[in-house]
C-alpha cells in the first residue's frame, strides 16, 4: 500500500508541503494572536483542499500552488499583519428593467 | 448620432430658404423652424441595412480555476452585422449579450496599453488592432501561449513583468548632468538611435512566439526585455553600458536566441526585437567579453 506521506513523496507534494511550511515560518516572525489566526486559516485552507482537490488534477494543483506563493510573498512583508477570506456567494443578479 | 446632426443640417438649410424666399406666401409651406431634432425624429430608428445576418463562430478558450476541469474551447455565433471589425468587439459583444464570465484583460481598445493581447488564429496579437476575418471559417481565439493562466484568457504576466525589472530599465549615471538643474542634453541621431525601442508597450506578444522563450521562460530574457535592454544600452545619456553589458552577457539570458525571429512577426506594433538582440551580441564582440 502506498503511504500518502512517508517514502517517495511526488515533486508536487514536496511543493505543497514546502509552501505550507513557508506559511507557518512567516506566521512565526508576525506578533502571536496574528500568528495563530494565520495558522489556522492556513491550516485549514490546505486540509479543505486536499481533501476537496483530485491528486491527479495537476492543472489545478499547479495553479493554488502559484496563488498560494504569490500570497506567500504578500505575508512576508513587514506590513502585512494578518490574513481574511470573503466568502462571495455566487447569486445571479437580474438587470433591474427601467 | 450622426444623423441627427445631418437631419439638423437640413432642418436649418429648409429655415435659411424659407426666410430667403420671402416673396413666397410662407404660409403655404410648412418647414420645421427649431433646429434641434424633435421628438418624433427622436422615436424615429434607423432601417438597418436589410438582408441575412453575416453568422460567425468564435471558438474561445475556456478554464476556470473554481470548477477545475480539462480547459475546453466553447463556440460562441456572433452576427458580424452588429458588431465592431476587431476581435476586441467580438469578445466583449459575447461578453455582454452571451456569457458574462467570459474573462480577458482589455484597457485602451486602441492598441497602446498591450492588456487584450492574446493568441487569435494562431498568431499572437493584440485583439483590439485584429480584424475579423470575414468569410465563414472560425476563428480560435486563445490565451497566450506557453504561459500559466488564472483564467478563460488571462494569463500570469509576473514573470514577465520581473524579467524586465531585472534589466534595470531606468537611466543610470555616474556624473550628474552637464547642465545642473537641467535636462541632460541629448542630439538629434543619438535620439533617432531609440526608434523601433521605445514605442514597446510590453505586451508579450513577441516573447510567447518564440520557441526559445517556451523551452525557457525562467532562464532565457525573451526578445521584449532584451529590446528594452538595447533600449537603455543605446541611450547616449546612460553612462552604465559596459556594467549593463556585462549583466545580460550570460549563456542563458542572451544567447538562447537562435534569431527564429517569430518576435519580429508577431509585435502588433511592427518592432523588431530580433534586430536589437542582434546589436546587442555585436556590441558584445566589440565590447570584448
Amino acid at each position: 500500500m502506498d503511504a500518502s506521506k512517508g517514502q517517495k513523496l511526488s515533486g508536487m507534494q514536496k511543493q505543497v508541503l514546502s509552501l505550507y511550511r513557508g506559511f507557518l515560518r512567516a506566521a512565526r516572525s508576525k506578533p502571536a494572536e496574528d500568528q495563530r489566526q494565520i495558522e489556522s486559516i492556513v491550516s485549514a485552507e490546505f486540509r479543505r483542499n486536499s481533501n476537496q482537490v483530485d491528486r491527479k488534477n495537476f492543472l489545478y494543483v499547479e495553479y493554488l500552488l502559484r496563488l498560494g506563493k504569490k500570497q506567500l510573498d504578500q505575508l512576508k512583508s513587514p506590513d502585512t499583519i494578518g490574513l481574511s477570506s470573503v466568502n462571495v456567494s455566487s447569486c445571479k443578479n437580474q438587470n433591474a428593467d427601467t | 448620432m450622426a444623423t441627427n446632426l445631418i437631419r439638423r443640417a437640413i432642418n436649418i438649410k429648409s429655415r435659411v430658404s424659407s426666410s430667403t424666399v420671402y416673396t413666397e406666401a410662407p404660409a403655404s409651406r410648412m418647414v420645421l423652424d427649431r433646429p434641434y431634432a424633435s421628438e418624433v425624429e427622436a422615436q424615429k430608428v434607423e432601417p438597418k441595412a436589410t438582408g441575412g445576418s453575416n453568422m460567425k463562430t468564435f471558438q474561445i478558450y475556456r478554464w476556470n480555476p473554481e470548477n477545475p476541469s480539462k480547459p475546453q474551447l466553447q463556440d460562441f455565433k456572433i452576427d458580424l452585422k452588429e458588431c465592431g471589425p476587431m476581435v476586441l468587439d467580438a469578445l466583449i459583444k459575447i461578453k455582454n449579450e452571451m456569457d458574462p464570465t467570459l474573462t480577458f484583460r482589455r484597457s485602451c481598445r486602441e492598441g497602446i496599453c498591450g492588456s487584450c493581447a492574446m493568441n487569435i488564429d494562431g498568431c499572437n496579437g493584440l485583439a483590439c488592432l485584429t480584424k475579423i476575418e470575414s468569410g465563414a471559417s472560425e476563428t480560435t481565439i486563445t490565451p497566450l501561449p506557453h504561459m500559466f493562466v488564472i483564467k478563460d484568457l488571462v494569463v500570469d504576466m509576473t514573470n514577465f513583468y520581473n524579467q524586465y525589472k531585472s534589466i534595470e530599465p531606468w537611466l543610470k549615471r555616474k556624473n550628474p548632468p552637464p547642465a545642473a538643474g537641467k535636462e541632460i542634453p541629448q542630439s538629434r541621431k543619438d535620439r533617432a538611435k531609440l526608434d523601433g525601442m521605445y514605442e514597446c508597450i510590453l505586451c508579450a506578444c513577441c516573447s510567447t512566439s518564440c520557441p526559445s522563450y517556451w523551452w525557457n521562460p525562467e532562464s532565457y530574457l525573451g526578445p521584449a526585455a532584451l529590446l528594452h535592454a538595447n533600449r537603455w544600452i543605446s541611450d547616449s545619456r546612460d553612462e552604465y553600458t559596459k556594467e549593463r553589458l556585462d549583466a545580460i552577457n550570460d549563456e542563458f539570458k542572451l544567447y538562447r536566441c537562435h534569431t527564429i525571429l517569430n518576435c519580429a512577426r508577431a509585435c502588433p506594433k511592427g518592432l523588431n526585437p530580433g534586430k536589437q538582440i542582434q546589436h546587442i551580441k555585436q556590441l558584445q564582440l566589440t565590447a570584448g567579453a
